[in-house]
């Protein structure tokens, strides 16, 4: 099957390039490194548990609030960015793709090869990383609590297979090297920065075009809310932290985890009796799954007509 | 059977200008015709020269075969397959060096074709390839990323011989190749031919080509102005005289041109290099006398298969030096 000798020799080549070396020292640093540093150090062995870091960390009243699963978020994706943005567009600027299409590849074959090539390499570094991390805990005298720690690991995954995507996606559909990193740059500020924009924005001008409308009422506060909650959970980062932080406890205080104080008095009591199907744990995570299939589907769309 | 089939085969470039083009903010939206409602086909078995000079849309139909790009409109055939909803099928059967590729600057000469073996579900033994190719085993052993353009193409070359091909697309395979590594080229195009592989490749320089091949077509801006045999272009060649001529003043070449016979004229610097046929040569010293200009002096040459190829592209070198 030439799909496999396509991410074969990809994955290959991220040996070569020392990519996936320097990815596994990264992650080790980063998450084995953090966790020993907090385990060890901070606490000085003084025996808590994984929740403790990988948990959510709401101070009383809900005024801050921290996720380690946040943060690793916004790495997790950039660093899956970085490594697939270029994997389609570099080789169709440089010529070497047209080596590939020479032989009996077809491109539904180099653009499913490359994503499972560079999914592999970010997948068995950030994997590294959080067996360091694992390690790091049990020697430290940390209580791991299993199920959740696996859960966390195999959510970890997801997002960074649903950004390898989303750049596999990007390469496909640019037409130079630089549009491609301009794209890629342009989204994940949105995904990582800009969001809370869209959240807000989108349900406001929604109601303005309903207020257009005669007759018709716009949407009440609640609906509002709900509308905008729904929005955030899109994104997949905001999708891995509320599903993730849904590991460590309840999914109403998981959906509300980082809400600010309005939202949460609107939507707290909703929530407590029950949560619409469209913010359930299953929904959000079958959003993450759409980041991982989607994008390359879309790529390999636009990848199939163009010339080279 | 047809190894290679085009009917009505169009290719337009649109380019429009990004994204005010998009936007339909900008006008200036360019579109080149690269091939022009182009139709040939080559037989089973047959060694192809593709000859055009740089431009004439040579890759541009190569890259048809290959479904590297895709037609405007009409219809490409390669081993019986459509080229573009069968190219797999096509490339498997196919050997391929492409023009404007590059090597994987972190693979090995080795690695390069082993991956070609693996890919056509082959048995070659990579070493053989690389040694009929000529390169050498311990630049096998490198990576890519430092070879010559020469060596480079000897490696895509080993690559596209993987799998013993029913058929070879050549693009430019000399292009970086010293005069030897020319020739193993031609011997290795031979060999291939007499195993009973159809070879088509192009080239922009005539002599590569009317050494091994059976048949040729000539391509200028985007359409095949001559498509022959080797022999029936030098039976043309036969009839065929170059009259050069030193002339003073200005000639209406329009009317040279126009003479019955005459197939090209060229001048630069008060000399006039015409291809004719034997016969007219009287016809167009008088015409240039009485357009215009004298005569100073004039000599003739029959004609060499070169200036045939030059005579049938020489509007397209006009262009270029205006």
């Amino acid at each position: 099957m030439t799909l496999e000798s396509v991410a074969r020799k990809d994955f290959r080549d991220a040996l070569r390039s020392r990519w996936l070396l320097g990815l596994t020292l990264f992650f080790s640093l980063i998450i084995g490194g953090s966790t020993a540093l907090f385990y060890g150090v901070l606490l000085k062995g003084a025996g808590a548990n994984s929740e403790t870091l990988f948990g959510l960390t709401t101070a009383p009243g809900g005024l801050f609030s921290f996720s380690y699963a946040g943060m690793l978020g916004f790495i997790l994706a950039l660093i899956a960015l970085v490594t697939a943005h270029g994997s389609l567009i570099d080789e169709r600027e440089s010529g070497t793709m047209k080596l590939l299409l020479s032989l009996p590849n077809s491109r539904r074959d180099v653009v499913f090869g490359k994503l499972v090539g560079r999914t592999l390499v970010v997948l068995i570094s950030m994997l590294v990383g959080f067996v360091i991390a694992l390690f790091a805990m049990l020697l430290t005298g940390g209580q791991v609590m299993f199920a959740s720690y696996a859960g966390q690991v195999a959510l970890s995954g997801l997002l960074a297979t649903a950004f390898v995507s989303i750049g596999i996606w990007l390469s496909a559909t640019s037409e130079s090297q630089r549009q491609a990193l301009f794209s890629t740059v342009g989204l994940y500020f949105i995904f990582a920065v800009l969001w809370s924009t869209v959240v807000t924005g989108v349900p406001r001008i929604l109601n303005w075009a309903i207020e257009q409308l005669p007759g018709v009422e716009p949407m009440a506060g609640e609906q509002v809310a709900l509308m905008q909650m729904f929005i955030k959970y899109l994104n997949p980062l905001r999708a891995y932290e509320t599903l993730v932080a849904q590991l460590y406890g309840p999914a109403a205080a998981a959906r509300l985890f980082k809400a600010g104080l309005g939202e949460s008095l609107v939507l707290q009591p909703i929530l407590q009796e029950s949560i619409p199907f469209y913010l359930s744990g299953p929904f959000i995570l079958a959003v993450l799954l759409g980041w991982i299939v989607i994008p390359p589907l879309l790529g390999y769309w636009t990848f199939t007509r163009v010339d080279l | 059977m047809a190894a290679i089939e085009l009917h009505g085969v169009t290719k337009r470039f649109e380019d429009d200008r990004g994204v005010l083009g998009t936007l339909g903010l900008s006008s200036d939206t360019d579109s080149v015709t690269a091939v022009d409602n182009l139709s040939f086909s080559v037989e089973e078995g047959e060694v192809f020269g593709f000859l055009g000079p740089n431009g004439a849309g040579k890759s541009t139909t190569i890259n048809m075969l290959l479904d590297f790009v895709r037609p405007t409109s009409g219809s490409v055939r390669v081993l019986g397959h459509d080229a573009q909803a069968e190219s797999v099928a096509v490339r498997r059967r196919t050997g391929v060096l492409p023009e404007g590729y590059d090597v994987y600057d972190r693979l090995t000469g080795r690695e390069h074709v082993e991956f070609a073996i693996e890919s056509k579900e082959a048995d070659d033994d990579p070493d053989e390839l690389l040694s009929r190719v000529g390169l050498d085993p311990d630049d096998a052993e490198r990576r890519a990323g430092g070879y010559s353009k020469g060596m480079a193409q000897r490696l895509a070359l080993a690559m596209a011989l993987a799998g013993s091909p029913d058929l070879l697309i050549l693009d430019e395979p000399s292009s970086g190749l010293d005069p030897a590594g020319a020739r193993e080229m031609r011997e290795i195009v031979r060999a291939e031919a007499d195993r009973g592989a159809t070879v088509f490749f192009s080239s922009h320089v005539l002599g590569q080509v009317e050494a091994v091949c059976d048949r040729v077509g000539i391509m200028r801006e985007g359409e095949l102005i001559a498509e022959d045999s080797i022999e029936s272009l030098r039976d043309r060649l036969e009839a065929e005289a170059i009259l050069r001529l030193d002339v003073e003043g200005d000639a209406d070449l329009s009317a040279v041109r126009a003479l019955d016979g005459v197939s090209s004229v060229e001048s630069s610097d008060g000399r006039l290099v015409v291809a004719c046929t034997d016969d007219a040569k009287t016809r167009v010293i008088e015409a240039v006398e009485s357009n215009g200009a004298t005569v100073a002096d004039f000599e003739t040459d029959s004609a060499s298969l070169e200036d045939i190829f030059l005579a049938y592209t020489e509007d397209e070198k006009q262009e270029v030096t205006a």
